[in-house]
């Protein structure tokens, strides 16, 4: 009997083959390294060769910028200051928006009342940019914290319920029949088959809001600020310092990437049994 | 054998949509522990028939009795093993197996023991702790019909459930489905478009026509097992069975 199983079990395995020049070459981590390299490389020759004046800076010199700013209290504090304040921001709007967005999309999904109220005003709302709130917010709100945490809060909030609420509308009907023949009730259908069998979605809604939230967020700093990245980059182009422009450029790619990898890790901890889509 | 009172009694079961009616007052019966197979030309209603049964779908007329009583999936434990795979992806193959006994309020321990033992009974122990989706086909059809098992079902329903399996799997899934309703002594309705399955798997088949659907003929099966495709009295059966559903 155990040897049918292990048939039918997939397994992990690979083939070894000799070293060889062309297989060397081929190999993916070369080719990531060359592709990388090569970009470095062209970016450094165009600034040092000054195609474009003065405005691009070489990526050592946005390194050593960087490095320059963790040391000096700039507009008041350092970088991780900065940085810290960026992503306070993000963390609070993200957070807000999807506690209520998540729920709320699972409620209409579950419930045709809550569909009917909610959903027209929703519709309305949510073909319009986030970024089209800024300036509005700014005329309510001033230009303080809570009117960059609003905007980041309203951007998002639509990919959340939307995928909260698709999440649910996608779930096969045959896993509800399962329940249903053995007798189970509304409750168990909800717990055991509609919230597990919505995470993924939800999962998915909640990276694309994070992303947009980064947008966000780089709008209302943009527009203004008195710290965060944003505010690096804008502090930048008006003093003409396109090292600075560059380095928070990078830094808010790298704060990006760091939560979208941080949900993606609660993700596979949460769902262990979610089939990966590679590349995507 | 000796005459066993009926298990489950099927009362002029009449289903309609609208004008059109698919099932037309069927009635037959079941007795305890006994596995009746049921084989009919393609779209004369197997699924719908199921769905009926199970309560799914509600029926337009006509009774469902298990142990005399009107059939209710709260009160009777009613399995269904679907066409389709239904593993919940969510769940380990253990978890998948005891999941039937958790809707159902199995107490713990008794749940865990029977999950273990139907998992050795079907060979499922060594992957128990995978998901769905790290094992093949046929082991997630085997998980399925084990949950339906292990609920201790009054009635298991079949819909072709090793339709989409390969020939040799099949036999094999077949020859496990065998060990299992012997041992565990179920009642079973197995739907197929397979005659030889039927043939191989029943001790009664009931023949349905086109749409709408009767039951045209109940063919006994008194073959002894294990069954084989060969034995001029099986030939015999499928010859019977394939003459009363052809269409062409």
């Amino acid at each position: 009997m155990s040897r049918a199983i292990a048939n039918e079990t997939v397994g992990i395995s690979g083939g070894r083959e000799g070293f060889s020049f062309y297989r060397c070459i081929t190999n993916t981590w070369f080719l990531y390294c060359v592709s990388l390299s090569v970009f470095f490389l062209v970016w450094d020759r165009v600034a040092a060769w000054r195609i474009f004046g003065d405005s691009l800076a070489q990526p050592l010199v946005v390194l050593d910028k960087l490095y320059e700013l963790t040391q000096i209290r700039f507009a008041g504090t350092n970088l991780g200051g900065h940085i810290w304040a960026s992503t306070r921001r993000v963390l609070i709007g993200f957070s807000l928006a999807s506690a209520i967005a998540v729920p709320l999309g699972l409620c209409m999904a579950l419930n045709r009342y809550t569909n009917a109220v909610v959903k027209p005003v929703f519709d309305l709302f949510k073909p319009m940019p986030p970024i089209a709130w800024v300036s509005i917010s700014i005329l309510w709100f001033g230009v303080g914290e809570f009117s960059k945490i609003f905007i980041i809060a309203i951007g998002t909030f639509v990919p959340c319920l939307l995928n909260s609420y698709n999440g649910v509308r996608l779930v096969e009907p045959e896993l509800y029949d399962v329940i249903r023949v053995l007798g189970g009730k509304r409750k168990d259908e909800i717990i055991e088959v509609c919230f597990p069998a919505s995470f993924p979605a939800i999962f998915a809604g909640l990276q694309i809001s994070l992303s947009v939230a980064w947008t966000c967020l780089l709008a209302a700093e943009l527009m203004n600020a008195r710290d965060g990245m944003g505010f690096l980059i804008k502090r930048g182009m008006d003093t003409y310092q396109p090292a600075l422009v560059l380095g928070g450029m990078i830094l808010i790619a790298l704060m990006a990437w760091l939560s979208s990898l941080a949900i993606t890790l609660i993700e596979r901890r949460l769902c262990p049994w979610k089939t990966g889509i590679e590349n995507l | 054998m000796p005459e066993q009172q009926a298990k489950i009694c099927v009362h002029k079961l009449t289903k309609r949509f609208g004008e059109l009616t698919v099932l037309d007052e069927i009635s037959f019966e079941i007795r305890a522990g006994e596995l009746v197979a049921i084989v009919g030309p393609t779209g004369c209603g197997k699924t719908t028939f199921l769905n009926t049964l199970s309560k799914l779908m509600p029926a337009t007329a006509g009774q469902i009795l298990i142990d005399g009583e009107e059939a209710d999936p709260k009160k009777h434990n009613i399995s269904y093993v679907f066409q389709e795979p239904t593993c919940l992806p969510w769940r380990t193959v253990r978890d998948n197996v005891a999941y039937g006994m958790e809707v159902k309020r199995v107490p713990y321990r008794e749940r865990m023991e029977r999950t273990d033992k139907i998992m050795e009974l079907v060979g499922l122990s060594s992957c128990a702790g995978l998901y769905p989706n790290q094992v093949s086909a046929s082991m997630i059809q085997r998980i399925a019909v084990s949950r339906a098992f292990a609920v201790e079902p009054d009635l298991l329903l079949m819909d072709e459930p090793y339709g989409q399996l390969d020939v040799k799997l099949r036999y094999y899934l077949e020859d496990e489905l065998m060990h299992l309703w012997e041992k565990l002594q179920s009642t079973v309705l197995f739907v197929t478009h397979n005659i030889e399955e039927a043939v191989y798997v029943a001790q009664r088949i009931l023949v349905l026509s086109a749409k709408p659907t009767k039951v045209k003929a109940e063919i006994p099966v008194n073959l002894p097992r294990p069954r084989s495709f060969l034995d001029p009295a099986f030939m015999e059966i499928r010859r019977e069975v394939t003459e009363l559903i052809r269409w062409w």
